[in-house]
């Protein structure tokens, strides 16, 4: 059984491999898109004009409370009908996977813009910037310093969630395991294989991420309260 | 009694070199202006902390404000640059005037930029100095003339340098603010609002988060360099240093003005009873 398992990673490595390709490019890109999303949706909900505060909060609520693959479903085949875009499969996936993710990231974020001390704002203000410039320069920055784990467990959420994008046909890692186990009849096999691969993958990138953050700068305690 | 020697007078002009122009901001201002507060009502809630209030600073000269904690003098200086809305009365900062509207420009509340572009010519030091932990002490200074006021990078580098030579913390340029002590991020925030060369410079009880052996080497930076040639407030419990450095001491207490008047006036023959009380109190400590 074990060779079997290790036969099927052999055999099939090309076809793996490129799966795997997808899965990563897929989980890179729409995490990308769903950083920019996301800070907009963030900025927006802590906005004081209503016309952005309200919407930012609904599509923040909308993203979270609904489940990826509903809103990958909703994506790829109903968005034609509701706002007359097409979508290619690949598409689809990237949209609706940042369209979760975004959801989660923008409450990050604005869990870290809140967490930074009034004072910088203040100390920003009195030095000329205007809102717009202190958020860029300022607080965002030491926010997303502050928010680095969280952003990359939402990274990591996201690479998981890619594996639900094969049902509309893209050729990530678990559509090639899909079309491996039909030809072989081995999906014992396959699919151990695959859920090993994925768990090595996020295993790998935790604990890059663990590294990565002890080398983030720290500011430690400062200011009078230090 | 003025404090200030004016041999000490360690070029304050180099402050203002070549690349200070600013983006046309008028009001670099030669003549130095005052400020005047008429009848300013703020209140958080229910509580009023400033009542009806009204004192006018005098132009290039440094004035302490004293009083117990509540009277409200933090809130008076927080209203000065607008970071506090005051409910009525009037402000008035060199040319601006500052209503519950906030500040006018032409009879109109400004907008945001335009506020913005106001609060550049007022410099603030916090009492917990905020400084941006993200920069280095350096990074901290330019930020604002350059990112604000469009300066060129090298030319503030030039000036920032030159600064943390004044204020004795120059081979500190490239560390992160957590790195220094109390005292040398609180001269670090006072040299970062120099930087921007303001005419009016406000100070928030700048000494009193720092540990007392602390306190000399901000005071002596602030005596000696942030008030030169500039419209200065100075909000402190510190009264040798607002006996030596101060031009006019007021004393506040309940929203209000009690007492004011020269240093040696005021700090020695306080005429109101509450003046009195308080300044007893202080001196005993």
């Amino acid at each position: 059984m074990w060779l079997s398992m290790w036969r099927v990673l052999t055999d099939y490595s090309g076809i793996l491999l490129r799966g795997l390709g997808v899965t990563i490019e897929l989980s890179i890109i729409s995490m990308a898109l769903a950083l920019v999303v996301g800070m907009v949706a963030c900025l927006a909900s802590l906005s004081h004009l209503r016309v952005l505060r309200y919407p930012a909060t609904l599509y923040v609520e909308f993203c979270r409370d609904t489940p990826i693959l509903v809103q990958l479903i909703w994506v790829h085949f109903a968005w034609p009908g509701l706002f007359g875009v097409k979508f290619t499969a690949w598409d689809s996936a990237v949209v609706a996977l940042a369209l979760q993710s975004s959801g989660y990231l923008a409450e990050e974020f604005r869990a870290g813009i809140e967490s930074i001390d009034k004072g910088q704002v203040e100390a920003s203000q009195s030095l000329g910037m205007t809102w717009l410039r202190l958020m860029r320069r300022i607080v965002v920055p030491q926010a997303v310093i502050r928010m680095m784990p969280g952003i990359l467990n939402q990274f990591v959420t996201c690479l998981k969630s890619t594996s639900i994008v094969s049902i509309i046909a893209v050729p990530d890692l678990m559509y090639q395991a899909g079309l491996i186990a039909s030809a072989t009849f081995q999906p014992m096999q396959v699919y151990t294989v695959i859920a090993l691969v994925y768990f090595l993958l996020v295993l790998i990138i935790s604990f890059a991420v663990r590294q990565a953050s002890k080398r983030l700068p720290r500011f430690g305690s400062f200011g009078a309260m230090s | 009694m003025s404090g200030r020697a004016p041999d000490a007078g360690i070029a304050e002009a180099g402050n203002s070199g070549p690349g200070s122009s600013g983006q046309g901001i008028p009001a670099k201002a030669s003549a130095a202006e005052g400020i005047s507060v008429e009848a300013v009502t703020k209140k958080f809630g229910a509580l009023t902390v400033l009542n009806g209030i009204s004192l006018s600073i005098r132009p290039g000269l440094a004035t302490a404000v004293l009083g117990p904690s509540g009277s409200g003098k933090s809130t008076l200086v927080r209203c000065i640059n607008w970071l506090e809305h005051i409910q009525d009365g009037r402000i008035t900062v060199g040319g601006t005037a500052i209503t519950a509207r906030g500040p006018l420009n032409g009879g109109r509340p400004m907008g945001a930029r335009d506020i913005a572009k106001f609060r550049t010519r007022i410099g603030l030091v916090f009492q917990s100095f905020n400084l941006f932990p993200h920069l280095t002490v350096l990074g901290n200074l330019i930020e604002a003339p350059v990112g604000v006021l469009g300066r060129r990078r090298a030319d503030a580098v030039v000036q920032a340098m030159d600064l943390l030579e004044r204020v004795n913390l120059a081979e500190k340029a490239n560390d992160y603010p957590a790195r220094l002590s109390g005292g040398q991020q609180q001269r670090v925030a006072i040299a970062r609002a120099l930087m921007m060369d303001p005419p009016f410079m406000l100070f928030d009880e700048p000494t009193s988060a720092l540990d007392p052996e602390l306190t000399g080497e901000v005071l002596k930076v602030i005596g000696g360099l942030a008030i030169r040639g500039r419209t200065s407030v100075i909000v402190t419990h510190e009264i040798g240093f607002a006996r030596e450095v101060a031009d006019w001491v007021i004393v506040m207490d309940g929203g209000r003005v009690i007492e004011e008047g020269p240093p040696a006036a005021v700090l020695d023959n306080p005429t109101t009873e509450r003046a009195r009380a308080f300044l007893g109190r202080l001196h005993r400590i």
